[in-house]
């Protein structure tokens, strides 16, 4: 019974957040649709005719199918981390509605539940979309529609989740700029998003691995190209998903809560 | 039990220098149905502490709140929903519209979306904003916001209002509605925790006061009493410029004087 309260709190904040989606529609298609979108035709299309097919562990593969599957996972961590970082430290620090919300009877951690919640299925919804482009191109199997969409949102919460942390630890929303180009843009640029990482030298590889987006990578490109499957990818991405949920509604829980 | 029932509430924080800091110390006072309960007291006294503290927002060191007999901090979620709170700052959801918002937060409240626009049509009528039901947030004066920032508190009909100086910085004639409608809610019962640093508001609505400074309650009792217990009748002398001195009935303000020597308008304005 509890716990089906809580779980309608969590609703309650996340059709919030759904409501506001809804009546700016036009706005979130724009923001969340058009960088993908754009990194597909310039990497997918644009390189790709210049790189043609490559071979990535034992695998044939054109590099716009390469590409497109890394756009998957650019797309999760771009749209869950910024969601959450700026928008949540807008909504924590200048709107106060994660505290107007918590003294009606939805608590706290279900304000910050359905917040991770929404982050990630918004940035879901962004792969599942990017998902469907390169279906609809040939590059991966319909099949793909389906298996993608529970590691994006997985790997969304993830993203979400250490953007809710950088927002709850920054004291000024100017302070989210270096954990963007001190974290993500490595991630972005190092884990495989536009190259095997294989072709890094080796201790740059084993950096690339301790981040949680190679993992995201290496699965997408499991699911969408059959690519061998990197099995030692799930408990990574499992113990940075559970540390960062953990460790964010900690953050923001110390962070309003005196 | 009555409707709000404080019992030996204590707060302490840690401070960043690893001490700690006590903002409310044994503070204990009930709110009846029907009564409008004023706290009193400068910016730091433990006001907006206390109230955190009767949401259920901070945990309290020791002690407890009760909310219709409701226990906050062991079910928090029962115990607010017949909880109405202003907030002293601005928290009102600047993505929505203000009807839009009045709606959504009802349902916070269980209350069903065609009941939360019935309530929310009315409130905004009572309070004067139905011209602005579907304005932005950032569109309202801040008046405005005030004003709708109260509406959100009554959208779930409480039955237990708590009140974070809701008419600071606004004009006599706006103040004058708000005070209306908080009188016309205590009329049906609510039971209201006023929460103010302006004498006369609360002389006007409050049927009990408590001052509180440093974290302690130092009296609790009607303002009447509090002025005729520690001010007497006589009249009092005060400076009100150079050379200027105004000969004026005791207030409350001079019953803070009196208990804390702090001149409260002065230490509210304080960094």
């Amino acid at each position: 019974m509890k716990i089906l309260d809580s779980l309608w709190g969590v609703r309650c904040v996340w059709l919030r957040y759904f409501d506001v989606f809804r009546k700016s529609i036009r706005y979130y298609l724009v923001t969340s649709f058009t960088e993908p979108v754009l990194y597909l035709l310039s990497f997918g299309l644009g390189v790709g005719a210049l790189v043609g097919t490559m071979n990535v562990n034992g695998v044939p593969v054109s590099y716009r199918s390469f590409v497109f599957a890394g756009i998957i996972g650019q797309t999760v961590l771009f749209q869950g981390f910024y969601e959450a970082s700026f928008g949540g430290f807008v909504r924590m620090y200048y709107q106060k509605i994660f505290s107007a919300m918590a003294v009606t009877p939805i608590t706290l951690s279900e304000v910050l539940w359905g917040e991770l919640l929404w982050d990630a299925s918004k940035a879901a919804v962004a792969a599942e979309v990017v998902t469907l482009i390169g279906v609809a191109m040939g590059d991966f199997a319909p099949l793909a529609l389906l298996s993608v969409p529970p590691v994006a949102f997985l790997s969304s919460l993830l993203f979400a989740a250490f953007g809710l942390a950088v927002a709850a630890r920054a004291q000024s929303i100017e302070e989210i700029s270096y954990p963007q180009y001190l974290v993500i843009f490595p991630m972005f640029l190092f884990c495989g998003v536009f190259y095997p990482i294989e072709s890094l030298p080796g201790w740059l590889q084993w950096a690339a691995w301790a981040l949680p987006l190679t993992s995201v990578v290496s699965i997408l490109r499991t699911l969408t190209l059959d690519f061998p499957f990197q099995y030692w990818a799930v408990p990574i991405l499992a113990a940075w998903l559970l540390l960062l949920v953990a460790y964010s509604r900690r953050a923001m829980s110390g962070r309003l809560v005196k | 039990m009555p409707p709000l029932r404080v019992s030996h509430l204590t707060k302490r924080y840690r401070t960043r220098d690893g001490g700690s800091l006590e903002a409310v110390s044994d503070v204990s006072f009930d709110v009846s149905a029907g009564e409008c309960f004023g706290l009193l007291g400068p910016n730091g006294a433990g006001k907006s502490t206390t109230i955190q503290c009767i949401t259920g927002f901070y945990p309290p060191t020791s002690g407890e709140v009760f909310l219709g007999g409701i226990g906050v901090q062991r079910e928090p979620k029962r115990a607010r929903r017949i909880l109405g709170v202003c907030a002293q700052d601005e928290t009102l959801d600047s993505d929505f519209r203000a009807l839009d918002q009045l709606v959504r937060y009802a349902t916070f409240f269980h209350v069903p979306v065609a009941e939360g626009q019935r309530r929310a049509r009315a409130l905004l009528e009572r309070f004067g904003l139905a011209e602005k039901s579907a304005e932005q947030v950032e569109a309202l004066s801040g008046g405005m916001k005030r004003r709708l920032q109260v509406a959100r508190a009554l959208i779930s009909e409480p039955t237990v209002l708590v009140l974070d100086e809701p008419t600071t910085g606004l004009d006599p004639e706006v103040r004058r509605v708000l005070w209306q409608i908080l009188m016309e809610e205590r009329g049906k019962g609510a039971a209201i925790l006023l929460c103010t640093h302006y004498m006369d508001e609360a002389e006007r609505l409050c049927d009990r006061v408590g001052i509180i400074a440093k974290g302690r309650i130092l009296d609790v009792d009607s303002p009447r009493s509090l002025i005729a217990r520690h001010m007497g009748s006589t009249e009092v002398e005060e400076e009100v410029r150079p050379g200027a001195i105004w000969r004026r009935p005791p207030n409350l303000e001079d019953v803070y004087l009196k208990l804390t020597g702090t001149r409260l308008h002065a230490a509210a304005e304080a960094p």
